[in-house]
């Protein structure tokens, strides 16, 4: 079990390099919301590859990474919706919670070092929000990245809660097996967000555009 | 001590497990709707598209009826009125050019062109007429339906009351000519089909508004059975109406005479 774990993992990491280079591909004949979300899966990969090297390299505790995570995936999640959604209170929304965020930073540096359960619970369910909006206005006419979207609303509806509960590592009561346990559900909810990006790009843009 | 510890933990990854499921599930439940919603709200697009391509294939096939059959009638008028009469004048023509005929003769045949003529030139002039009246593009929508009233007041076997009180150039001159339009069809479905005796009609205008007013006491229509197959006429109506952006109600039934009402804002 804990071998094919391991295997997902793997594919996940491999995965998160490869879907860049497929958006990447078709970046330039593309609008602005795919542009978004190009950057956002590059920065993704980078963050991706660099928790892999130091877990590797055992350069110590990877978990300020996950700051890093946080909060772009909210800054460029939340600059793809504004965009798809054509709401400009997004983007004034996204610049409130980032001030939030800071201060609480300020406020206790200590919190670099462990996980920041409101912060990733605020910034995930606003994205969760924006996305339930985007059904919303997909009901009547034909959208873009509709794939995408179920993706989103799926893996940050459920890994929000997962990462909300992170801090359970430090607490010295409960062993590493939960926290593992844990770790495995997302990585399996990872790969099916992943699959269905994979999916966009394969239904939607793995044929050039022509030109009108 | 060991089995406390590894209760509360099991408690947790249940916990967590559960609430996971929890918002899998309703995360699945939201996606289903949507996508559920959606096909219906398609459904109902397309549906109601087809609706509007099957009313303008309607609107579209009686628009060229009617100008087949506008065609068939000014072929018929210039065939009956001037062809035929124009034959005579050149049949006439021809004996003139003949040296055996005697100056009365000459004389005779002159003064038969000269009538002849005469009527075809009137004939033309009144197809001319029906096909556009002049009195609308000189004179205006008032004046054109009082002429309108003139012509068929000559024929008296019916009583028309009229009221017009018409701003001029509260409508664009095309779209004077498509509320003559609807005055002159409906006129012409009174007398020719409805056998109406009593006409009345008003027609006025207020700041933003007009207003059309229309009975008569004629046979009057089953517009629940008709509606299927309207009249020409009725339709060409309808579509005068829209593309002036006005409303129309009509109340009618069998032997009860017909009120036509259409409102036009600005």
């Amino acid at each position: 079990m804990d071998g094919f774990l391991d295997l997902i993992r793997d594919i996940t990491i491999y995965f998160s390099i490869f879907y860049p280079l497929l958006y990447i591909k078709s970046f330039v004949s593309n609008n602005k919301a795919f542009k978004i979300f190009t950057i956002y899966l590059v920065v993704i990969a980078i963050i991706q590859f660099s928790l892999v090297l130091i877990v590797k390299m055992k350069l110590g505790s990877n978990i300020f990474l996950s700051h890093f995570y946080f909060t772009t995936q909210f800054v460029l999640l939340s600059l793809f919706y504004a965009e798809l959604l054509k709401f400009k209170w997004i983007i004034i929304v996204m610049t409130l919670v980032l001030i939030g965020v800071a201060y609480q930073f300020i406020d206790d540096p200590s919190l670099f070092y462990r996980y920041n359960p409101s912060g990733f619970t605020v910034t995930q369910l606003l994205i969760v929000i924006y996305a339930l909006l985007y059904f919303y206005k997909s009901l009547s006419k034909k959208n873009e990245f509709l794939i995408v979207n179920i993706g989103i609303f799926f893996y940050l509806l459920s890994s929000a809660l997962i990462f909300a509960s992170g801090n359970l590592i430090f607490d010295v009561s409960i062993s590493e097996s939960v926290s593992a346990t844990l770790g495995d559900i997302n990585i399996v909810l990872y790969l099916a967000f992943q699959f269905l990006i994979f999916v966009e790009w394969w239904k939607n843009y793995s044929i050039p555009k022509i030109k009108s | 001590m060991v089995e406390e510890l590894f209760n509360t933990e099991n408690q947790i990854v249940n916990i967590v497990l559960i609430a996971i499921s929890l918002l899998l599930v309703m995360g699945i439940a939201i996606v289903l709707f949507f996508y559920f919603s959606r096909n219906r709200i398609k459904k109902v697009q397309l549906d109601k598209a087809n609706l509007e391509i099957s009313h303008q294939k309607e609107i579209f096939r009686s628009t060229i009826i009617t100008q087949e059959k506008e065609r068939q009638r000014i072929a018929q008028d210039l065939h009956d009125a001037i062809s035929s009469k124009l034959n005579i004048v050149s049949l006439n023509a021809n004996l003139l050019s003949k040296n055996d005929i005697t100056l009365e003769e000459a004389n005779n045949i002159g003064a038969n062109i000269l009538k002849v003529t005469n009527t075809v030139l009137e004939s033309s002039r009144k197809i001319a007429h029906e096909l556009l009246p002049p009195t609308l593009q000189k004179f205006g929508l008032e004046a054109a339906i009082e002429e309108l009233y003139e012509e068929l007041f000559d024929t008296r076997t019916f009583k028309i009351n009229y009221s017009v009180n018409y701003t001029q150039n509260f409508l664009a001159s095309n779209l004077e000519l498509h509320l003559f339009r609807i005055v002159q069809e409906l006129l012409s479905n009174s007398i020719k089909y409805a056998e109406a005796t009593i006409i009345s009609f008003a027609l006025e205008t207020k700041k933003n508004s007009l207003y059309l007013q229309y009975n008569d006491n004629g046979k009057g229509m089953d517009l629940e059975n008709s509606h299927k197959k309207k009249g020409l006429g009725m339709i060409g109506i309808e579509n005068r109406v829209v593309i002036l952006n006005g409303k129309m109600n009509i109340d009618t039934s069998p032997n009860n005479g017909i009120t036509v009402t259409i409102e036009l804002n600005k």
